[in-house]
């Protein structure tokens, strides 16, 4: 691939995160520029990203400094929008098989994310409800999954283990340091949980995709925890 | 294209309605199966959509079987903007999505957009759980995605961006037309004035040139949509 690929992105963000990891597995040739949230240059939303928002691709154009964005390079927002365009120009990489009956179940995969694990783990971690609906989540995409394999769908990484991923070091964090803003200890609670018989083909997968070394390259523990601990100061009751 | 393909819906879902303007827009045969939502046939959670019991599901390959008789040899694909997908991977010179990545990445920001920015917001007002801004606002970022006079979302192709969005801009201009929904009395009908202002041209002009389509006229059953509403939205807030 001869065009320029840069990726803006934050490393406390998951959906940033999610783009990292398939650039990784695809090992795919990239620059990366670390966009502060709280405190925005500029130019981001002038000549990147007009809403402001990360993960941001540019795509082609002459190969410039990610500081000094050109006009001639395709902007490209949305992770999962982006993670469809990576398995686009990178067709070899497996980041979605060829076969339009598995890509459907990969894409089943990550709406099944976004809809029973994304949006009620955030809604827990931010105290806005208990864990249940994320529990019940966990188990709509552990009935997807299949015993023993290392991936989500077939036999290769694709963008349904990346977008799933970040979230699942996240829950980690959550459960074993019981950091959020939900009531003290219900992060602790739900790890307990976690840890019964029935999230077990949950939680080996859980534990085969955390030891991926693509992860364990992208992934700052200690940075998203220092995140956690600036953003989650307050506690619900 | 010699696998079969069926299609179980139910005819006052707009995300059934995606995939029927998807398939007629592509050309392809097809079979369609009516599920009673209210009065599922058993076999239908069983043997067709184990996972959601819900409809649109298609089912693709297998032996040419009868619908109510579904085959476990075909494959069963389900959610309507993963349906729409799989249809473009299966008909790829429909134009269902484009070829070139930076326009299919287009076609899908567009998907995602008509998602979070208006199909949440418009089913959030029109069950009143909030006012018109939010669709407003988001009637505003999909008409910035929008080309000037295109007669498609993305491109000059009818792509899944158009059979995406199209079911629920028809039940848009419903609302605005009959004022039926749980809103306060009124609300629908205000809300059509706000969209006749030149602030909402570009989008409106898209709107009309969508529901004029052939594709459209032929799914969409307003009356039936109307009757649906009317069943469903029979309080209204004060």
């Amino acid at each position: 691939m001869s065009e320029q690929l840069t990726l803006y992105l934050h490393k406390a963000s998951p959906y940033s995160e999610k783009i990292e990891l398939a650039l990784a597995e695809a090992n795919a040739p990239h620059k990366a520029c670390q966009i502060d949230l709280l405190n925005k240059p500029e130019w981001f939303a002038d000549k990147v990203n007009s809403v402001g928002k990360v993960p941001v691709v540019t795509y082609g154009g002459p190969n410039v400094d990610p500081d000094d964005p050109s006009p001639l390079s395709v902007k490209i927002a949305e992770s999962n929008v982006i993670l469809e365009f990576l398995a686009d120009v990178y067709p070899e990489s497996g980041l979605l098989p060829k076969d339009p009956v598995l890509r459907a179940k990969v894409r089943f995969f990550v709406n099944a994310v976004t809809k029973h694990i994304e949006e009620p783990c955030t809604a827990f971690v931010q105290g806005r409800e208990p864990y249940d609906n994320a529990l019940n989540g966990i188990e709509f995409i552990q009935r997807l999954l299949e015993e023993g394999r290392d991936f989500a769908v077939g036999d290769h990484y694709t963008i349904a283990d990346a977008c799933i991923s970040p979230l699942l070091a996240r829950l980690k964090i959550v459960t074993e340091t019981d950091l959020g803003k939900f009531p003290v200890g219900m992060g602790y609670k739900l790890g307990e949980e976690l840890k019964g018989h029935k999230y077990a083909k949950f939680m080996k997968y859980v534990q085969r995709i955390l030891e991926r070394p693509s992860l364990k390259q992208t992934h700052d523990k200690e940075f998203v925890i220092a995140f956690f601990k600036i953003i989650y100061t307050e506690r619900v009751q | 294209m010699s696998e079969q393909l069926t299609l179980y819906l139910y005819k006052n879902s707009p995300y059934c309605e995606k995939i029927e303007l998807a398939l007629a827009e592509a050309n392809v045969p097809y079979k369609a199966y009516q599920i009673d939502i209210w009065n599922k046939p058993e076999w239908f959670a069983t043997n067709v959509n184990p996972v959601s019991g819900k409809v649109p599901v298609v089912t693709y390959g297998g032996p040419n079987v009868d619908p109510d008789d579904p085959s476990p040899l075909s494959a069963k694909v389900a959610e309507s903007n993963v349906i729409l997908e799989f249809l473009a991977d299966v008909y790829p010179d429909s134009g269902l999505l484009p070829k070139d990545p930076v326009l299919r990445a287009k076609v899908r920001f567009f998907v995602n957009a008509a998602t979070k920015h208006l199909e949440e917001p418009c089913y959030a007002f029109v069950q009143w759980r909030e006012p018109y801004d939010n669709a407003l606002k988001g009637i505003e970022f999909i008409q910035g995605l929008l080309e000037e006079d295109g007669d498609f979302a993305v491109g000059d192709h009818y792509t899944i961006a158009d059979a995406s969005i199209s079911p629920l801009l028809a039940r848009l201009k419903i609302v605005i037309e009959t004022d039926i929904g749980k809103f306060p009395v009124g609300m629908g009908y205000k809300l059509g004035e706000e969209l006749k202002g030149p602030k909402y041209a570009k989008f409106m002009k898209y709107v009309q040139r969508i529901l004029e389509r052939p594709s459209l006229k032929k799914t969409h059953d307003e009356e039936s949509a109307i009757a649906f509403f009317k069943t469903i939205f029979t309080e209204r807030a004060q």
